[in-house]
């Protein structure tokens, strides 16, 4: 195993962090303001091969493994993270349509979404806590040459921002196993997104419910086999978490070198901040956690990359982040005090955009579950 | 829980009752809005709650300490933001309460009785965790003193009445020529500078005071020159259990919602799987020490025992729960969590670990008493 990145992939990491500095720094603070969809920015993404980044060079894509992809992630959180969360929602749309698409759905979505021209969100959770089961669990049914769809998706990433989204729905009401995924244009009728949610961080990622009201879609829309859904979702879902895993670690990193930066020129008791022990400690063990997750994830992503089994090791790195995300923030907000608390400063954007990566998804205690199956 | 008085029950109860009335209808919008609330001083003019730490005697309603964390603590219930103001508006006092002379408390609580609000100023751009490099200046000039400087990070300071200031008036002395002032609203070249904008508590006003040549009577001086220090050190051992009941009620309110959304979520007689429950209950664990700690502590100064060490103690632990069960909580609620108030009570409780000193300038205060020698015959610790 290599635990350094190829030259290559130290390339694509620059690339990313220059993009971050000329494209990203500049409007932060803004976007954190307004929560307004960065349109301008996203294409500027696209523009910059950072969409297809994942793809395959025959759709548009640059190829690059999945190594590069999260390490571009990473180094797009450390300037804005809603923005690496707008790109990796997008990943999960355009990857499950390269990955499962029919040649037309392919031809339909795939090179508009590494082109930015079109923005896919990907409709998983309900509200009820297992997809299928609850009183507004998304139901397709069967009709002539298609289906229709009736019910609601929660906490839809990139909703009302995307023109398609992949959603799942069960196609028997009493078996959850019959989740199935359909790639479901955002005009089509009766299809309705809820007002976005007020969410703490990641302000420009929108998150709203989506309304399916009898939405008529063709057979055609079904993305792989009828049925297929949960091998899709829980395949898709993984590679989020290594993604949002270095989203996370990407987060921590600058609010680490921000408060490293912070107690060096703020003097108290006579000296710099930075000399006292105390400081120096809560620096230190958050520097240590973003090392080491940072090496948990991309050893995971390796896996990925190189085609092996890696959902164990992807639900270690989101369960280990889950436990250790926050945390990052809360020590080094620690160090910069009161000023630390102010938004005039970064860290309390950091702050909320650390719980939204970590925390804005299923509950906390699922992963466990994964790894606990691997071994018991 | 600890065993209470009737009294103490029913001030409780008449808390919670304020709270649900007042706080709780409007804490979201207000701090989405992050505007201050002007609403709730009327309200609590009316039910004379700031003078809840005022002697009988002055006029005021001369809870111990006890009583004083049990109301707070509803407080930090209903809104960090909103408790955050009222609690500065009860320690805002305690250092006339401490050392004022009989004249400073008449004219300094009458204030507060008849609905005025205070605030204490210590804090200064150079002097956060070192409070001692303040450089507020005040010069004595004839019946005078004139002071010179800036604050920062005043809570209350847009909207008090009443100030006490921490200035210096003999820069050669270090933290031994630091005396604190009280300066009424209102004295020319006092005003109010910018209004900061944070990451929780929201609603609550946090400003810079400006002093450009304010001149005060000599007789606004608390204590003596040079004991501005001590007394502000006295006054934080105060304001840390009333910061640190308000940490407490954010963690219980956290606690109490996540016990909502899990009945939810798991209805009628099933349960939530061993994982969910186990963090559920070190959830409780946590909220019950912090709180049994917090009590001790206000016993302890009830009894008339030293409780500066524990006091510190109850903050660094209630500061330190109230996030750690925030987060909890939020986690354990997946995106339900990260979109309603619970969301809002983890940006809450980050101050809680902030301001009052640091949980870090906590554990300096512990470190040193427990590495100090024992005080001779010091039953005082151990009687308690």
């Amino acid at each position: 195993m290599n635990f350094q990145l190829t030259e290559e992939q130290q390339l694509i990491e620059q690339s990313a962090r220059d993009f971050a500095k000329e494209y990203l720094d500049p409007i932060t603070g803004q976007l954190d303001h307004t929560g307004e969809f960065p349109e301008a920015v996203v294409k500027e993404l696209a523009n910059h091969d950072f969409l297809g980044l994942h793809l395959p060079t025959e759709v548009g894509g640059a190829g690059a493994g999945f190594v590069s992809y999260v390490a571009v992630i990473e180094s797009l959180s450390r300037s804005c993270a809603a923005v690496a969360s707008i790109m990796n929602n997008q990943a999960m749309a355009s990857y499950a349509i390269q990955h499962w698409g029919s040649e037309l759905q392919k031809k339909q979505y795939v090179q508009a979404l590494v082109k930015g021209e079109t923005i896919g969100a990907f409709a998983i959770y309900e509200h009820g806590s297992t997809p299928g089961i609850g009183p507004d669990a998304l139901v397709a049914t069967k009709s002539e040459g298609g289906y229709v769809l009736k019910g609601i998706k929660a906490y839809v990433r990139n909703a009302g921002a995307a023109q398609v989204y992949v959603a799942f729905a069960v196609t028997d009401p009493a078996d959850p196993k019959s989740l199935t995924a359909f790639v479901v244009a955002a005009g089509v009728t009766g299809l309705k997104v809820e007002a976005a949610l007020p969410t703490m961080g990641l302000k420009g990622c929108p998150v709203a419910h989506v309304v399916f009201d009898n939405v008529a879609v063709p057979d055609t829309a079904v993305l792989g086999a009828v049925k297929s859904g949960s091998d899709i979702a829980t395949r898709i879902l993984a590679l989020a978490s290594v993604a949002e895993a270095a989203q996370t670690v990407g987060i921590g990193q600058a609010a680490v070198e921000h408060a490293a930066a912070y107690a060096k020129q703020r003097v108290q008791f006579g000296k710099p901040v930075a000399t006292l022990q105390a400081v120096q400690t809560l620096l230190a063990e958050a520097l240590t956690d973003c090392y080491l997750a940072r090496l948990g994830l991309r050893s995971t992503a390796q896996l990925v990359e190189d085609g092996k089994p890696f959902e164990t090791e992807a639900a270690m790195v989101k369960s280990f982040l889950a436990r250790l995300g926050s945390k990052i923030l809360i020590d080094t907000c620690q160090v910069e005090g009161g000023m630390g608390y102010s938004e005039t400063m970064p860290l309390p954007r950091l702050f909320r955009d650390i719980a939204g990566t970590t925390l804005l998804d299923a509950p906390a205690d699922f992963p466990d579950y994964t790894v606990a199956a691997s071994i018991a | 829980m600890s065993i209470l008085t009737t009294e103490q029950q029913e001030i409780k109860r008449a808390a919670r009752e304020f709270v649900a009335k007042h706080i709780i209808p409007n804490a979201a919008e207000y701090d989405r809005k992050g505007e201050f609330h002007p609403f709730l001083l009327e309200a609590a003019k009316e039910s004379r709650i700031f003078t809840m730490a005022i002697p009988k005697k002055y006029g005021g309603l001369g809870y111990d300490a006890l009583t004083q964390a049990l109301v707070a603590e509803e407080w930090g219930y209903g809104c960090g933001g909103m408790g955050t103001t009222l609690a500065a508006g009860v320690l805002g006092m305690d250092s006339v309460l401490l050392v004022g002379n009989d004249e400073q408390k008449q004219r300094y609580f009458d204030a507060i009785v008849k609905g005025g609000l205070s605030a204490f100023a210590l804090t200064e751009p150079g002097a956060g965790s070192d409070a001692a490099a303040v450089r507020t200046t005040a010069v004595r000039s004839g019946d005078d003193y004139v002071l010179n400087g800036t604050k920062c990070f005043i809570t209350n300071g847009g909207y008090a009445s009443v100030y006490v200031i921490l200035a210096k008036t003999d820069p050669s002395k270090g933290v031994k020529g630091i005396s604190a002032f009280i300066v009424e609203k209102g004295r020319a070249g006092f005003t109010v500078g910018a209004t900061d904008h944070k990451l929780g508590i929201r609603s609550s006003n946090t400003v810079e005071l400006l002093l450009k040549d304010v001149h005060i009577p000599a007789g606004n001086l608390l204590g003596k020159e040079g004991d501005g220090m001590k007394i502000a050190m006295m006054t934080l051992d105060l304001g840390r259990q009333l910061i640190a009941a308000l940490a407490l009620g954010i963690a219980q309110r956290a606690l109490d919602e996540c016990v909502k959304y899990l009945q939810k979520r798991f209805p009628g007689k099933m349960q939530p799987g061993q994982t969910l429950q186990f963090k559920l209950a070190d959830m409780q664990i946590q909220v019950e020490a912090a709180r049994e700690s917090l009590h001790h502590t206000v016993r302890l100064r009830d009894s008339g025992a030293p409780f500066s060490k524990e006091s510190a103690m109850a903050k660094a632990l209630c500061g330190d729960v109230a996030m750690a069960v925030t987060s909890q909580a939020v986690s354990l609620m997946g995106s339900y969590g990260y979109t309603s108030v619970i969301a809002k009570a983890m940006r809450d409780a980050k101050i809680m670990q902030v301001y009052e000193g640091t949980n870090q300038i906590q554990r300096l205060v512990i470190a040193r008493a427990v590495l100090s020698p024992a005080p001779a015959a010091g039953a005082g610790q151990k009687a308690a």
